[in-house]
């Protein structure tokens, strides 16, 4: 019986596009166009926000799950076949919500209704995501732990769509819950807790719990600390998303969010407990750039926490909102997603290219795709790039930022380039590149067996 | 089960052939990481291998049995190889042989 699944076919599409996106918003940053030079509800910030976060960072993570989520419930991906009317669905969808962005500010006169559409694609794009993994992941049951997660991620996901539909037909000028209600107040909060805490960062511990210790070679055996984090994080976001609206909208006395704030912390504890253990008690000492370049997401993650907490305590989490969301997506999410794709890609690549021959002719190794030393000042780069980026934004400093987002888009143009040169083998000596029976990779489209 | 005085070197020379299948996660051949579980020799030349991989559901099971299977069959003596996945017991880091321990910097 083979277990689990070869090669996503669509991956490398969906990693491709990300990463354009990724450049797209990083450029964007530079030549000062969104936030900090407009304002947070301004189009051009709302073009930039979700060139991020729909382009790169749900791209990313789709394309990454639909490789790994057999992986983790060692079940074949069930209705493959949706995955590239997905990435369609979603790419259009994403082109749709940036024109429709472009209408408001003015910058482009059609009468087509961009916005409407885009609230059409990309809920048909993720839903046929979420059926796909989801449908994968109940056949996969009794879930491990770090399928609990993405099922969690997964649910997030349809509620911030859900939220975000509500969005776009009330920025077509439908508003369907009434003059009342406070959207940019009261419900764009949930969408981006949803959105980041939920789908983006409940992913990502997830795909992190199962690639941590199959990288380093730590103890996997699943710990009552991951389950603490699992239910407290959970626990948090049912609070944040269902009990405070409904203790607002009821007039209770507050206690939810301070509840929900207390089950996160217990979560962000127990998952820095379980980093430790895993870096700690890794039976590999050398570990690879992956697993060390992580560390700097790791770190984005815990300032994210402590700059929360703090921005909370001095009552000035409302001015500074961006500076935190900044480092969640481009420390923590981004930082993580760039550093496994440094090792998915090249993984990937070779049990494509040399998978097929192996055992027939001798093969290089994953390893010899790719030059480390040459790579580790890129990401150093980026992240100091991000931290930069964060204290502008928190001391009120454009130019600053612009700069510093000049550093991350020049680390990131640096590993693109090198993610390129692995689908080319073109660090593999040119004697043991292609053996006979093997064929060159083509840039975005596996060949899947 | 074949004569033990043929068998015997027929595994030693398959296990040898082994050697060219690399897992490519670790980068290191499958026999010095200890996923080839077992290997015996049956009437007829019937090699049979029982072996699993570092992780249940990893995305190169099928390639790397599939390379088992051709690096056996290359051996001179084998007319047949038989693979078979196993998961009991599960791999461990520790069943790496000292070479592979040394080449990973295992602690």
């Amino acid at each position: 019986m083979m277990m689990g699944a070869a090669l996503s076919r669509w991956t490398m599409a969906y990693f491709a596009v990300a990463l354009a996106c990724l450049l797209g918003a990083q450029a964007m940053m530079v030549m000062g166009l969104g936030y900090p030079a407009t304002a947070v509800e301004d189009p051009q910030t709302l073009i930039l926000v979700h060139t991020v976060t729909i382009g790169w960072l749900s791209l990313l993570m789709c394309g990454a799950l639909f490789q790994f989520v057999p992986v983790l419930v060692a079940q074949p991906l069930i209705g493959a076949g949706m995955v590239l009317p997905a990435l369609v669905s979603l790419l259009a969808g994403l082109v749709s919500l940036l024109a429709g962005f472009l209408q408001l500010s003015g910058d482009l006169e059609t009468g087509l209704p961009f916005l409407p559409v885009a609230g059409i694609l990309l809920p048909l794009g993720f839903g046929l995501a979420v059926v796909v993994l989801g449908r994968t992941l109940l056949r996969g049951r009794p879930l491990p732990l770090p399928a609990r997660f993405v099922a969690a991620g997964l649910v997030c996901l349809v509620a911030t769509a859900a939220i975000g539909v509500l969005f776009a037909l009330l920025l077509s000028g439908l508003d369907v819950l009434g003059a009342e209600v406070d959207w940019v107040g009261e419900v764009l909060p949930l969408h981006v807790t949803a959105g980041f805490g939920g789908w983006l960062t409940m992913t990502a511990i997830g795909v992190s719990y199962r690639l941590l210790p199959m990288f380093m070679l730590s103890p996997d055996k699943e710990r009552i600390t991951g389950k603490a984090v699992l239910w407290s994080s959970c626990s948090a976001l049912a609070l944040v998303l269902v009990v405070v609206p409904l203790e607002r909208a009821l007039g209770g006395p507050g206690i939810a969010w301070h509840a929900a704030c207390l089950a996160m912390l217990v979560a962000v504890v127990f998952y820095g407990v379980d980093l430790v253990f895993f870096y700690r008690h890794r039976k590999r000492r050398n570990i690879e750039l992956n697993s060390r370049s992580a560390i700097g997401a790791f770190a984005a993650l815990y300032l994210s926490v402590a700059l929360l907490v703090g921005l909370v305590a001095t009552g000035t989490l409302g001015q500074n909102s961006a500076a935190l969301i900044y480092l969640v997506a481009f420390g923590w999410l981004s930082g993580l997603g760039l550093s496994q794709l440094y090792k998915i890609v090249p993984f990937l690549t070779w049990l494509e290219c040399y998978g097929p021959v192996m055992g027939r002719k001798p093969t290089p190794r994953v390893q010899d795709l790719v030059v480390e030393k040459r790579d580790m000042p890129w990401f150093a780069l980026y992240f100091a790039g991000v931290l930069a980026g964060t204290i502008a934004l928190l001391a009120g400093m454009p130019d600053l930022f612009r700069l510093a987002a000049l550093a991350t888009l020049c680390a990131t143009v640096a590993l693109v380039v090198e993610m390129v040169l692995v689908r080319r083998l073109f660090n593999v000596s040119v004697a043991s590149r292609l053996p006979e029976g093997t064929s060159r990779p083509r840039l975005f489209l596996s060949s899947a067996r | 089960m074949a004569d033990n005085e043929e068998a015997e070197p027929l595994a030693a020379d398959i296990i040898e052939a082994l050697r060219v299948v690399i897992d490519p996660e670790l980068g290191e051949n499958v026999v010095d990481l200890g996923l080839i579980y077992d290997v015996s020799i049956a009437q007829g030349g019937v090699a049979q291998i029982e072996m699993t991989t570092t992780t249940k559901g990893c995305p190169a099971t099928a390639y790397l049995k599939e390379a088992v299977e051709s690096a056996a069959w290359s051996v001179a003596g084998v007319h047949f190889a038989e693979v078979k996945l196993t998961y009991e017991p599960a791999w461990m880091p520790e069943m790496m042989n000292d070479s592979a321990r040394q080449r990973l910097g295992l602690a």
